[in-house]
């Protein structure tokens, strides 16, 4: 690993120099990352981080290059190439082809239509938004006419959720009535034009309201678990009964309507997102069921509002997610609500900011509380000391990571 | 060439005039003066780079610069600025839609690089300070001219300048400066020196104009200063590269090119 990682610093000095020299405009990140447990006092976070953008822009075309080194410990080196991608530039259209991360949608911190880019759900939640964004490989056309856009995205590469493994402190294994065995040969889904994905958005951007329309024919990035039961002679109890599981990991096609909006009332922003889900299959007990999945459609929604008097800026979300034809034998609540709120506070000329920032889960009362200062020593160097907190019911998304509670500091050099 | 109230950031300290014939004192109001002060043409579209300096008590400075670009259009005046520096906000940009109706609030987004989204703002907090420094939106031109009752209650004569000395009261009571007194020149209509009042009637800030040239045929505002008298911190900002009336495109001002850039 030290070897790998020295190789591509090697490899990111030079690029950069021969890159300046063509004057490309090099700019980014360098941060500490350490976080520390309260529940044990461990170091759940030792990370540095090297965010590096190469860009070049022209009159007709441009490109963008974005990567990203993270260290963690002494020598466990992470490297991505976050997004690589060349831009056209016509009259009345672009094109952009390449590794991209794309953003769709109204709402803050919630993913309705935000659904192009899959998300890296390794530290849960708690990365910076564009931190868990995977790039996907994509080609994108804009076009515009008035205040309008029409924007297709065909993506021929599939990319999925990516989530925490045995061994992090984010993976909570799902309980299962009998020893389970995985068959992962359906997981992959093959680069292929049957298997590619296309989504269509049209937007519009006037002086009452901005407002989208999308749809989506693509993969659930999550993938559905069908599980085989193997019934045989359980040597415990000495009765024949359920002595194992086959588990295979399988995506299944999603189709995705809906549409966001945002305007302004006075001083307020308000804001929704919808989107309509076609396709999804949920586990469920019913013993009748195949593979224990469930085919619902279900439907997800905010509605927000954002309002800013002098240097305090204040914003809530309400998000729910709504399953037609429910039965209670569905592993989920048929309503799942949440809401979020944040409070933001500029002092001293912008140079102190402090900031409230917290999910809540209203099913079951849990909640993630993300309380963070932000002091800015100069314009290129900031130290962030927060904490992320976990309370609540153990049930819901939020209450499960109690255990995970942590204090923070981020120490951020600008380039 | 059209004629517009200053309505933006843009063009907020961009203050132009031909030299309008000279009229007495005594024919005018305070608010016929700085009616024409609002109404002189600043030329149908313009493009400069604005470094703004943000300087604390001890003296330490902090720098911002903004590449920005404003267009007259037929009832509206739409501007957009590209930050090109701190190197944390590089690449954000901001797009403003002022209406020539008084009724109807500005539109106004926000473009965040890191997050690849483009927001809608509110514009109705024009007493925010602009990216920390000691100007508001108010003060760098979102105001309008009957916000204020104007009152003339002098004339000064200083380095051997005439100026008409106007003291412009908000009429709503709640807003955060009490008064506000300007020194505005006779021949050009420039104001080149304003106090601002706090609630309390102390006063809080001093606009100074520095500098202003002519360029193609307008006077322009180059260089101005906002001291806090209170806190005794100042901002200044200067206007460079400036070119008016270029026939810019309308298409400049829409998300597209917020996204993408200069």
């Amino acid at each position: 690993m030290k070897t790998k990682g020295f190789l591509i610093a090697i490899i990111l000095l030079t690029t950069s120099q021969f890159i300046m020299a063509q004057g490309v405009d090099i700019n980014g990140f360098a941060r500490n990352y350490t976080g520390i447990l309260y529940e044990n006092g461990e170091f759940n976070m030792l990370q540095n981080t090297l965010n590096l953008n190469f860009e070049k822009m022209g009159d007709r075309v441009a490109f963008k290059a974005n990567p990203m080194l993270y260290l963690y410990g002494i020598d466990s080196l992470d490297f991505r190439l976050r997004e690589i991608y060349l831009d056209l530039y016509f009259d009345n259209f672009d094109i952009r082809v390449g590794k991209q991360q794309i953003v769709w949608g109204k709402a803050d911190g919630v993913f309705i239509t935000d659904i192009v880019s899959p998300l890296n759900l390794t530290e849960f939640l708690l990365p910076d938004f564009d931190e868990i964004r995977i790039g996907v490989y994509a080609a994108k056309i804009d076009y515009y006419f008035g205040n309008s856009t029409i924007e297709l995205i065909w993506k021929p590469v599939y990319a999925g959720n990516e989530f925490p493994g045995p061994g992090s402190i984010w993976y909570k294994p799902p309980e299962f009535p009998a020893p389970p065995t995985f068959d992962y040969s359906k997981e992959k889904i093959n680069p292929s034009l049957e298997n590619s994905e296309v989504y269509l958005k049209y937007s519009l951007s006037s002086s009452a309201i901005d407002f989208d329309l999308m749809g989506a024919y693509t993969w659930d990035q999550t993938p559905s678990m069908y599980v085989e039961k193997e019934f045989g002679f359980d040597t415990v109890t000495n009765q024949p009964g359920l002595t194992g599981l086959l588990i295979t990991p399988e995506h299944h096609r999603l189709n995705v309507v809906g549409g966001s909006f945002t305007s302004t009332i006075k001083s307020f922003v308000v804001r929704g997102e919808i989107a309509y889900y076609n396709g999804k299959y949920f586990q469920t007990t019913d013993p009748f069921a195949e593979g224990a999945l469930s085919q619902n459609d279900y439907l997800h929604y905010v509605v927000g509002v954002d309002y800013g008097v002098g240097h305090l800026k204040l914003s809530a979300q309400f998000i729910q997610k709504y399953i037609m034809d429910y039965n209670d034998l569905i592993d989920e609540e048929e309503f799942g609500n949440t809401m979020t709120f944040l409070a933001r506070y500029d002092a001293m000329r912008e140079t102190l900011h402090l900031e409230l920032f917290s999910y809540v889960g209203l099913n079951y009362g849990d909640a993630l509380i993300r309380p963070k200062v932000t002091y800015d020593f100069s314009d290129s160097f900031s130290i962030i000391l927060g904490s992320n907190i976990f309370v609540g019911d153990e049930r819901g998304m939020f209450g499960r990571y109690d255990d995970n509670s942590m204090i923070y500091t981020k120490i951020k050099y600008y380039f | 060439m059209k004629t517009k109230k200053i309505t933006t950031v843009l063009v907020a300290i961009i203050i132009a005039t031909g030299f309008t014939s000279q009229i007495m004192a005594q024919e005018l109001s305070g608010r016929e003066i700085v009616e024409k002060v609002y109404n002189l043409p600043t030329g149908d579209d313009q493009t400069s780079d604005l470094t703004m300096t943000l300087i604390n008590k001890s003296g330490k400075k902090r720098i911002r610069k903004i590449k920005q670009f404003t267009k007259d259009m037929d009832n509206m005046e739409k501007s957009i600025m590209f930050f090109q520096s701190p190197a944390d906000v590089k690449n954000t940009s901001f797009m403003n839609w002022t209406y020539d109706d008084d009724s109807k609030s500005d539109d106004q987004w926000i473009y965040l690089p890191a997050l690849k989204k483009t927001k809608r703002i509110s514009s109705d907090s024009k007493s925010d300070y602009f990216m920390g420094s000691d100007f508001t939106y108010d003060d760098l031109g979102d105001r309008k001219l009957d916000d204020d009752t104007h009152k003339l209650i002098g004339t000064e004569t200083i380095d051997g300048v005439d100026y008409y000395l106007v003291e412009s009261t908000p009429k709503d009571e709640e807003y955060m400066y009490s008064k506000t007194k300007t020194w505005i020149r006779k021949d050009i209509f420039i104001g080149l020196k304003k106090e601002f009042y706090d609630e309390d009637e102390e006063l809080l800030k001093i606009l100074h104009i520095k500098k202003f040239e002519e360029i193609s045929g307008l006077m322009i505002i180059t260089k101005s200063e906002m001291h806090n008298v209170q806190k005794n911190h100042k901002t200044t900002m200067v206007l460079s590269d400036i070119e008016i009336n270029t026939g810019m495109s309308d298409s400049k001002f829409t998300e597209r090119m917020m996204m993408r850039g200069m």
